[in-house]
């Protein structure tokens, strides 16, 4: 009767903790929804912002969409390419022991709020002669996300059964080989998964490239100039006085939301492809 | 007992100061099936893994002793792991297909030894998935994922994947205590079909497996080798108290 009772308590927990998932969930979408979509249109999606635009005036924000998407996925490019050998020698090659001091590291470096990384960025910056530029912002960006996505991969490769080892081992293949044509193959889906959730986050962060990407009405046509990107878009907005021009910022929230669910949502697709193959 | 190209010489594996494996002396005969049977935690798998070295991938494992194959100690500085263990088909217990389709498994091994012509690799798939009486099955469906057969057919897809590699040696880790009875007897057939080409080594610990399968009997209890038999003698007149308690059922 008792352990009944208890059980009942704890699903009830449960449930409540679903609930409060589910309203929040559900009021910050439809809150940015219900704010945003009067400013959302065609024009604000897909033209240059006008002279005036963050004091009310026309245009749009689409430099800083295209400005976004290239940080975010320069940046986790660079970031796969630099983990990717890093996370098959720490789990396949080097000594537990040593592993384990760089997971560690790692787990350390992912816990540094992204600010930080934004001062280290301008440190080198001006050390390598740089100016705010998108080069900056996308070398910036690429420490924010190495430690995900190298924590990723090395859980992928570790969680790899220990008998797929023992089975490619055992055809002839050397480690390397090993890694190169049966592991990857094997976590493909995780890695893809891996891939977007380091592009999200990328895209998402503002601390990062504020100091180092600098802003720009502009394309990113140059590596070497500064660009526009949507969270400092969000951010410049949303500081007017203005309603008119804060509104905006909502607008431009929903279209950052609204990339990230498409991001997800063909992670998933692509991930069920390469898995049901 | 004319040929054997593998012996064992005074082996001993390690971890830490816990040893799986005490001062194993043991020549296997070729072309028969050698059963190491013993309780679990005897040292079966142990031996077996240190046949093709996959032992190396255990961190802080101590090796002392040799195994000579074809003349030469595996434990060896210059021996060269990839070559050593092609020579060696494994069959692990739970059937370990690779994350591509039944053909591409196969033909894995071929592949990596160079072979690119596209009618010989049919040609290798058909033989070796016959061998290992899967063909029939298979035959109409072989560009499809491996992971979508079941567990005993994914068993025999490892042995035609391992026989592939063109080995003189299986080494079989109680390869049908994941499966159920009719591909186990399969897998069984298969195993005394092959004997006459390979040398094969099965580790159980099911007594009745060992009767049935077994040419040579060597028991194993806690990481020391008891008893070394032809099957018959061994089961008809054992000379070790710890093999016919075995026998009898009254060690497990």
């Amino acid at each position: 009767m008792e352990r009944i009772k208890r059980e009942k308590l704890f699903v009830l927990l449960m449930k409540l903790s679903l609930a409060i998932f589910l309203l929040l969930t559900f009021s910050l979408f439809t809150s940015i929804f219900f704010k945003g979509i009067s400013f959302l249109s065609f024009e604000m999606v897909f033209s240059k912002p006008s002279r005036g635009f963050y004091m009310g005036g026309g245009g749009g924000i689409f430099p800083s969409i295209i400005g976004s998407l290239v940080l975010a996925s320069s940046s986790t490019a660079i970031a796969f390419l630099l983990s990717l050998p890093l996370s098959i020698f720490i789990s396949l090659y080097s000594r537990s022991t040593f592993s384990n001091f760089v997971r560690n590291f790692v787990d350390l470096l992912w816990g540094i709020p992204s600010i930080v990384y934004g001062i280290f960025g301008f440190f080198i910056m001006i050390y390598l002669g740089l100016k705010a530029s998108l080069l900056a912002g996308i070398i910036t960006l690429s420490f924010v996300v190495f430690p995900l996505i190298l924590r990723s991969l090395d859980e992928l490769f570790q969680n790899v059964p220990f008998s797929l080892k023992e089975a490619s081992l055992s055809l002839g293949l050397s480690k390397f080989q090993m890694a190169v044509k049966v592991f990857l193959k094997a976590i493909a889906p995780g890695m893809l998964s891996a891939i977007l959730i380091s592009f999200g986050r990328a895209i998402g962060d503002s601390a990062s490239i504020l100091f180092t990407a600098g802003f720009s009405d502009n394309f990113p046509i140059s590596l070497f100039s500064p660009t526009s990107s949507l969270p400092l878009v969000v951010f410049y907005l949303y500081s007017s006085p203005d309603e008119e021009v804060s509104g905006r910022a909502y607008a431009a929230s929903l279209i950052l939301i609204a990339i990230a669910v498409f991001i997800s949502i063909i992670s998933r697709r692509i991930g069920k492809r390469i898995y049901g193959k | 007992m004319v040929n054997e190209h593998i012996e064992i010489r005074n082996f001993s594996v390690c971890y830490g100061k816990e040893c799986a494996l005490k001062n194993v002396s043991l020549k296997i005969p070729n072309n028969a099936i050698t059963v190491i049977l013993g309780p679990s935690g005897c040292g079966k798998s142990t031996l077996l893994k240190s046949l093709n070295r996959l032992i190396d991938e255990v961190e802080d494992v101590r090796v002392e002793g040799e195994i000579i194959v074809d003349g030469k100690n595996i434990y060896d500085k210059d021996v060269k792991l990839p070559e050593l263990r092609k020579k060696m088909g494994l069959l692990l217990q739970k059937p370990q297909v690779l994350p591509f389709s039944i053909y591409k498994n196969v033909i894995f091994g071929p592949k990596l030894n160079g072979i690119k012509d596209k009618k010989k690799l049919r040609e290798m798939a058909q033989k070796y998935l016959t061998m290992a009486h899967l063909w029939e099955e298979v035959k109409d469906r072989i560009y499809e994922p491996a992971h979508k057969l079941s567990i005993g057919q994914q068993q025999r897809l490892c042995l035609a994947r391992g026989l592939a590699v063109e080995p003189e040696i299986l080494l079989c880790d109680e390869p049908t205590s994941a499966l159920d009875p009719l591909s186990s007897k399969k897998v069984e057939e298969t195993l005394l079909e092959l004997k006459k080409d390979y040398t094969i080594i099965l580790v159980t610990h099911i007594l009745r497996q060992a009767k049935r399968l077994g040419d040579f009997i060597a028991f194993f209890y806690l990481g020391e080798l008891v008893e070394f038999a032809p099957a018959k003698e061994f089961f008809e007149n054992p000379k070790d108290e710890r093999t016919r308690a075995y026998i009898k059922g009254e060690i497990s």
